[in-house]
């Protein structure tokens, strides 16, 4: 403004009341000297003034079927919506932790590997077997069937 | 209004599972949402289904918000957002309806914007169509300039608040609101 230049948006600003009382004053300064500017602003003026006179006025409409169709929304949203809840989200979160936690340690079982069901069982036999002075090969204790034959041994004895 | 039934009151219970706040907060702000949305969107239909969903945010997302502006900042915030979304999504079949010459114009815009009383009935013709053809140009800005106009001149917003409604600085505003007023005064020069 005060390199000669108008202030074009800031003229804008001034006709639409959104400026500063100390950018109002430097606009006023501006236009005091500056014909233009001053018609600028009239004319910024007349198309907000006639804008704001003329609001939109929307078409009618039916507040009552608003509200019931914005509740029916709602409500089908709501149901929609239901797995989003805290518990059901927490729930379904450990039954996919548990899953993946079965699936990695699966795959992850290098082949040679007793299954668990097996190490399990042979679990369940070591005592019994420790009484065996036939088991003298500890490989022995990788077949299920010759613990079977062990087991026959044992009930028998 | 009392400090309980205050708009941000009403927001907290919401937020806390209350129905009955919400639908007083409907009722409240829905003819403001629905006129906003039409002048934006410029189709009954539409305004109506985006103010719609407007409220279904807030229902949604009432927890959210922190009460460090007015609710109907906030919400303003969400509905115009939401009609931006809208007409950026529908904007390649518009385009096609809406000619430079305003034709395309939303059958019943001359209509729906009546004139204001004055004395001379060529006065009161004149006028209601230049208002007719501003309203129409306001159609042809971009979705920031138009939503500036709409606030301003309609909802009568300060800049500093259309610049949180729109989430960009009051500068940017004032250049929206400049490059919007420049255009609109090009269309009445033109006549």
């Amino acid at each position: 403004m005060t390199d000669g230049r108008h202030p074009d948006v800031e003229l804008t600003g001034y006709a639409a009341e959104a400026l500063t009382p100390a950018e109002r004053a430097r606009v006023e300064t501006h236009l005091d000297a500056c014909a233009d500017c001053r018609r600028a602003v009239q004319e910024h003026r007349a198309v907000l003034a006639t804008l704001a006179a003329e609001a939109s006025t929307p078409p009618p409409i039916d507040w009552g079927r608003y509200q019931a169709d914005l509740r029916a929304r709602r409500e089908r949203a709501g149901r929609r919506r239901w797995w989003a809840r805290p518990w059901p989200a927490v729930l379904a979160a450990g039954v996919a932790a548990a899953i993946v936690l079965l699936a990695v340690h699966g795959l992850d079982r290098r082949p040679g590997e007793l299954a668990t069901v097996e190490e399990t069982v042979l679990g369940a036999r070591l005592p019994m077997l420790q009484q065996y002075r036939v088991v003298e090969r500890l490989d022995l204790l990788e077949d299920l069937d010759a613990i079977r034959q062990l087991d026959r041994f044992g009930h028998g004895s | 209004m009392t400090q309980e039934s205050s708009d941000e009151a009403l927001c907290r219970r919401v937020a806390a599972g209350d129905d009955a706040a919400f639908d007083l907060l409907v009722a409240r702000h829905q003819g403001r949402a629905y006129r906003l949305a039409w002048s934006l969107l410029r189709d009954a239909e539409d305004a109506r289904d985006v103010s719609q969903e407007a409220f279904l945010r807030v229902y949604r997302t009432a927890g959210s918000f922190r009460g460090d502006a007015r609710f109907s900042t906030w919400f303003y915030r969400i509905l115009v957002n939401l009609c931006l979304d809208h007409r950026r999504r529908g904007s390649w079949w518009r385009r096609l309806l809406v000619r430079d010459d305003g034709a395309g114009a939303p059958e019943g815009a001359l209509l729906d914007r009546q004139p204001a009383p004055v004395a001379d009935p060529g006065d009161r013709i004149e006028r209601a169509q230049m208002t007719s053809r501003l309203w129409a140009a306001v159609d042809r800005l971009t979705p920031q300039q138009r939503a500036v106009i709409v606030l301003h001149v309609q909802e009568e917003l300060p800049t500093s608040q259309i610049a949180t409604v729109l989430g960009c600085s009051e500068a940017t505003v004032r250049v929206h609101l400049h490059r919007a007023v420049t255009t609109l005064r090009g269309v009445v020069r033109r006549d």
